[in-house]
């Protein structure tokens, strides 16, 4: 087992890093079908959202598969899953936010808050790819880190507009006014998840270090 | 020959016992499994004793002048006090009890020779003083080193891993070379063995000890060590290591559970971890004292009955 794992060189885990790229990836491309499906009001386009999300849990099943096979030392094993399981996280609530919209009419009030917040969630996906990365290739995670925190603290500052602007609104309905209360909730909520990723990132960094 | 049995029992005991400190972290988080680190353990132990085991066995010898009825008391009395000393939790180490019981059967036949002691008694004490010292060079030294050159975690994940499984093998090779005088050293002094024969016969029960009962050791002590990252794990097993072959070129055998409990403490003192506390000191000083003079007071009593 122990020659097996030195003749390898790494294969094992060099697949299971290629898979979590893939895993970070995928997504991005599914906060970007959210935002051009948000911004063009493509409900069929928001669908395909469901389809990306089992793919993420699909490749988040085969990370954890190859690392419980193998791949890495027990000691990082746990927190690789763990990372993997917070982006998967952000997927079920993309999923959710996307069922959310198809299953109500965002007020125009707040439509354009709503299409800038899922484009900040394209570049604070886009800022998690990049910090994992680096977090692979051992350098320094703080300035990615910080990067993502202003992406969050901007996204935060904007959910609290919105929210002042949909208690404005005129609510005949309770599930209505639910379903938009959770619809503004996950929208604003996937940037925290993935602050708590690349905090994540940072303590496997961390931890490898001498 | 059947006195040299008492020394086979001893090294079983000491097999199972100190193998622990070799691969116990790395077989307790996972890292090897059992059954490989048994095998290299066994393997590079029995090296060790073949090689260099000769080296410490002229201490042991040189003590007190025995006769073969006395070597076959010392090693029984050694083992007996290691369990009892085990049983009752007090940390013991093989070398101070046979350093102990040659001491013992010396004082009854008058031939102990007490100016070897200085030599001995100062390196039980520059063990875990040495642990310390290494543990700490090593984790700053070579912690920098990697931290400049082997950024990629897939190539330092590689590289723990086999810094873990090359420090075993050297701590097997190291604890052979060091504690194989323990088991049959006294045989030598008595004349029962030669030097090649004493360090095969006690590599092989040491290995016995190894291949057959040491697992509830290895996740008892693996498990119960401070919980320590790889790099720290990898270090802790290396400074073992080379605190016991320096003692071993030295001619002294030493404790290897008190080698790794002082690199531990180096360790962590990089970390600025509260690792040394005053009781962990109490009870090693206390080990010090405790098993050479149990184990001492045991031959006295074991061979008096004998001669009577």
């Amino acid at each position: 087992m122990f020659l097996e794992k030195i003749l390898s060189q790494g294969k094992k885990e060099q697949s299971v890093i290629e898979s979590i790229n893939r895993h970070i990836r995928l997504l991005c491309t599914a906060c970007e079908t959210f935002s051009t499906a948000l911004k063009n009001r493509d409900a069929n386009l928001m669908r395909n959202i469901i389809e990306l999300e089992r793919e993420g849990d699909f490749v988040r099943r085969n990370i954890i598969s190859d690392i419980y096979q193998g791949a890495f030392l027990p000691y990082l094993r746990p927190e690789l899953c763990r990372f993997v399981e917070i982006v998967d996280r952000v997927f079920d609530l993309l999923e959710d936010t996307a069922l959310q919209y198809l299953d109500t009419e965002i007020p125009e009030q707040v439509k354009d808050e709503c299409a800038r917040v899922s484009f900040l969630n394209v570049r604070i996906c886009e800022m998690l790819l990049i910090t994992f990365d680096a977090m692979v290739k051992g350098d320094d995670l703080r300035e990615k880190t910080l990067a993502i925190r202003i992406y969050e603290k901007k996204i935060d500052d904007i959910k609290f507009d919105l929210i002042r602007d949909i208690r404005k609104l005129p609510i005949t309905n309770f599930w209505e006014g639910k379903i938009l209360a959770d619809f503004v909730s996950g929208l604003t909520t996937i940037s925290d998840i993935i602050e708590d990723a690349s905090d994540h990132l940072q303590i496997i960094n961390v931890s490898m270090r001498a | 020959m059947w006195k040299v049995l008492s020394g086979v029992f001893l090294g079983w005991s000491l097999g199972a016992n100190d193998s622990a400190n070799i691969f116990g972290t790395g077989v307790a988080t996972g890292v090897v499994r059992y059954r490989t680190a048994i095998i290299l353990t066994s393997v590079f132990l029995f090296i060790g004793a073949i090689l260099e085991g000769p080296k410490c066995m002229k201490t042991v010898s040189e003590v007190s002048r025995l006769i073969p009825i006395e070597a076959f008391c010392c090693t029984l009395a050694a083992a007996i006090t290691m369990t009892i000393l085990t049983l009752i939790a007090v940390p013991a180490s093989a070398s101070q009890a046979i350093i102990g019981t040659v001491i013992g059967a010396g004082m009854l036949s008058g031939t102990a020779d007490f100016s070897k002691l200085y030599k001995i008694i100062s390196c039980w004490v520059f063990t875990p003083v040495s642990g310390i010292f290494f543990g700490y060079v090593l984790h700053r030294f070579s912690g920098y080193l990697l931290n400049k050159t082997v950024l990629n975690i897939t190539h330092r994940n590689m590289l723990y891993f086999i810094g873990i499984l090359v420090s075993g093998c050297y701590g097997a090779y190291s604890l052979g070379a060091n504690n194989v005088a323990n088991v049959t050293g006294v045989y030598v002094g008595s004349g029962i063995l030669s030097a090649e024969a004493a360090a095969l016969i006690g590599g092989l029960s040491i290995v016995s000890g190894v291949l057959t009962y040491s697992k509830k050791v290895m996740m008892t002590v693996g498990k119960g060590i401070v919980p320590l990252d790889p790099f720290s794990a990898f270090v802790v097993v290396l400074t073992g290591a080379l605190t016991l072959h320096i003692f071993t070129q030295i001619g002294v055998p030493v404790s290897s559970s008190q080698a790794v409990v002082g690199a531990v403490v180096g360790v962590g003192i990089v970390g600025d971890l509260q690792t040394i506390s005053p009781k962990m000191l109490m009870k090693i000083a206390g080990g010090w004292i405790m098993t050479p003079v149990s184990a001492c007071i045991f031959t006295c009593l074991l061979v008096s009955v004998i001669n009577f």
